[in-house]
């Protein structure tokens, strides 16, 4: 087989996994243009018949969506914010100074990469139950999602203040500068990119984010958008254009914004694997 | 008098590994030190701890007759040159060369003028606009040099400047820098591992193994009167040859362990029969015909010529070099016989590895 033919069969495959991953996409969009009988013919529709593009301007009304996604970019926001402050100061501690208290802190923050949010969230509500956090649900939510972002965050963070040479520190030292100032005004820009991709990720998370709000934001005007969409679920009727729709609004932006920032994304998360 | 920079009986441990000894230098104003020495030596650790990048563990280090062993760097007013540059990739050459004045609070004009002046000097007037990234390895090299001296600064320390350098440009930096210095009138220090920077630049070298001076002293006092084993073989290019012998019966004259060799008459008395190990540069050997008198017999294994001058391997043990002109007929295979001027041999104990010295 020759080197053409070989690439046109790995495109294919490509381009077939890619359908695979991507069909749930697209079967979330076709369905939110689709009527309620057309949901369920058999044999499935591929194609909405008549795009019912008013199912859009009603669940924006109905389901109260600007509350929902207003809610949502609160909750993300914060824990971005949170995220990036502190873990930007663990990962430079981490990435700096190489000792047995450092392995063993990095190994303690991979591990609580692992830990699944279903199984720590108990332990969470009890213990902001305790302490009164409850009565700020967001705020409470903000914080148990930063505890799940932060490892991640420091990890790749870490991994940008790495790629920084040491010297470049010890120059600004020399030159007259403070520790801190030496990391403000040299570190800190220099692995500018890889925090910004990588708090871009974890606003991601956290705008798509479930468990915790879910457990400790009782009060529906609080609520994010991934909560809100579960209202649509009730125990005879499923009203799975709405739901759809709804889906559809709340990813589109994310959606957006991935395909727009991919290749930073990208070369923010390998800057340095090359050199 | 005030040195520059002085160190008393200096010690650095990092853990249970002992990187510097007991070192003491001073240095004073104005003077031009090299620190040199195989890597793993501490010589840069030495100069680290001088710029306040490391703290040592006890010790005194003082600045104008100041002891600023625990000041941070930014209050002791030293400028570095580092190996790799270290130049911020984010900021233009201008703010690379000012970065110093602006922590300090210069404004904005002074810190143009300042720039503008410094970048004549190091002839990079054109370039203050551009990123170190579009910089050639000489030009940031020239900008590294450019950030030390806009800050008029107590001692200039420099690690490994030049080593990233192909051959020619290290070799006209290495002037350049001498020159700098002495327009100056500046302190400096520098590391090397590479002896004939130190020897052609320094006015002072201080030569350190395992974290211990060996000997310091003027470039040629080195080379002439190597304290110890270990500073004769690192001083000089190729290497000092080491051959064992035997002082004779007299106690003033040393026989060679190479056949048909002849006794040496020396200035240093020893006892009969102790065994030495004796220094013959490869400078200091000349060849002549086979089997004259009081010439020891070599066969050579290889040749090397550079056209200027020529490396002969002889065969054998201990393996012997020897430097002549550049115009040699003999080839490998061929036997020849070896003079050695009996003033320019250095002896050395075995054991202790010290220099045998006349009236010691």
């Amino acid at each position: 087989m020759t080197r053409v033919n070989a690439n046109r069969v790995m495109l294919v495959i490509a381009i077939m996994l890619a359908a695979l991953y991507l069909f749930p996409l697209y079967w979330m969009y076709v369905t939110s243009l689709k009527t309620n009988s057309s949901i369920f013919a058999v044999p499935p529709e591929f194609l909405p018949g008549e795009p019912q593009w008013e199912n859009y301007a009603t669940i924006w009304d109905v389901a109260n969506i600007p509350r929902f996604i207003w809610n949502s970019l609160v909750i993300a926001t914060g824990v971005t914010v949170i995220t990036g402050i502190v873990g930007a100061g663990a990962a430079y501690v981490l990435a700096r100074y190489r000792n047995g208290w450092i392995d063993a802190a990095l190994f303690t923050v991979l591990m609580l990469q692992v830990l699944p949010p279903s199984l720590m969230v108990t332990p969470i509500f009890v213990g902001f139950a305790w302490i009164g956090l409850l009565d700020f649900p967001r705020f409470a939510a903000i914080l148990a999602i930063s505890a799940k972002t932060m490892p991640f965050f420091v990890i790749l963070c870490r991994a940008a203040f790495m790629t920084i040479p040491r010297e470049l520190e010890e120059a600004a030292l020399v030159d007259g500068n403070s520790r801190a100032g030496a990391f403000f005004m040299i570190v800190l820009p220099l692995a500018r990119n890889g925090i910004l991709i990588s708090a871009l990720l974890v606003f991601m998370q956290g705008f798509g984010e479930y468990v915790y709000s879910a457990s400790i934001i009782a009060d529906n005007r609080l609520q994010p958008a991934s909560i809100g969409m579960t209202n649509f679920l009730q125990p005879n009727v499923v009203n799975w254009n709405a739901i759809m729709a709804f889906a559809a609004t709340y990813v589109t932006p994310i959606l957006a914004a991935f395909v727009l920032l991919q290749r930073q994304i990208v070369n923010g998360l390998t800057a340095g694997a090359l050199k | 008098m005030t040195h520059q920079i002085e160190l008393e009986n200096v010690e650095k441990h990092y853990g249970s590994f002992h990187a510097l000894k007991t070192v003491n230098l001073a240095i004073p104003k104005g003077q031009f030190v090299a620190l040199v020495g195989p890597s793993g030596c501490g010589k840069s650790t030495l100069l680290r701890s001088i710029a306040g990048l490391e703290r040592i563990t006890s010790g005194v280090l003082r600045i104008e007759g100041e002891r600023v062993n625990d000041l941070p760097p930014r209050k002791r007013d030293l400028a570095m040159v580092f190996q790799s540059y270290a130049l911020y990739p984010h900021m233009s050459v201008r703010d690379n060369l000012t970065y110093a004045l602006r922590l300090k609070g210069a404004s904005k004009a002074e810190r143009a003028k300042k720039a503008e002046e410094v970048a004549a000097i190091i002839g990079l007037e054109n370039l203050l606009d551009r990123r170190p990234k579009a910089l050639s390895g000489g030009q940031r090299q020239r900008v590294a040099m450019g950030r030390a001296i806009i800050r008029n600064p107590r001692a200039f320390l420099f690690d490994e400047p030049l080593s990233n350098l192909d051959a020619a440009l290290r070799v006209r930096m290495r002037k350049e820098v001498r020159a700098l210095h002495d327009r100056l009138g500046a302190t400096s220090v520098y590391v090397t591992h590479d002896q004939i920077e130190a020897m052609t630049m320094a006015d002072h070298v201080v030569v350190m193994r395992l974290g211990v001076i060996e000997q310091q002293g003027a470039p040629l006092e080195l080379y002439e009167r190597p304290a110890n084993r270990f500073v004769a073989g690192f001083i000089g290019s190729p290497a000092m040859n080491f051959v064992p012998g035997t002082m004779a019966a007299d106690g003033a004259s040393v026989v060679l362990d190479l056949e048909g060799a002849p006794t040496l008459p020396t200035a240093i008395k020893a006892e009969p029969g102790l065994k030495v190990d004796v220094g013959l540069r490869p400078e200091h050997l000349t060849m002549g015909a086979p089997g004259v008198a009081g010439s020891a017999t070599i066969g050579i294994a290889a040749v090397e010529s550079t056209g200027s001058s020529c490396f002969l391997f002889a065969d054998g043990d201990p393996e012997l070099i020897i430097t002549t002109d550049g115009s040699t007929n003999v080839k490998a295979g061929d036997q020849v016989g070896l003079t050695i001027a009996p003033e320019r041999i250095h002896l050395f104990d075995p054991e202790s590895e010290m220099a045998l010295r006349s009236g010691e």
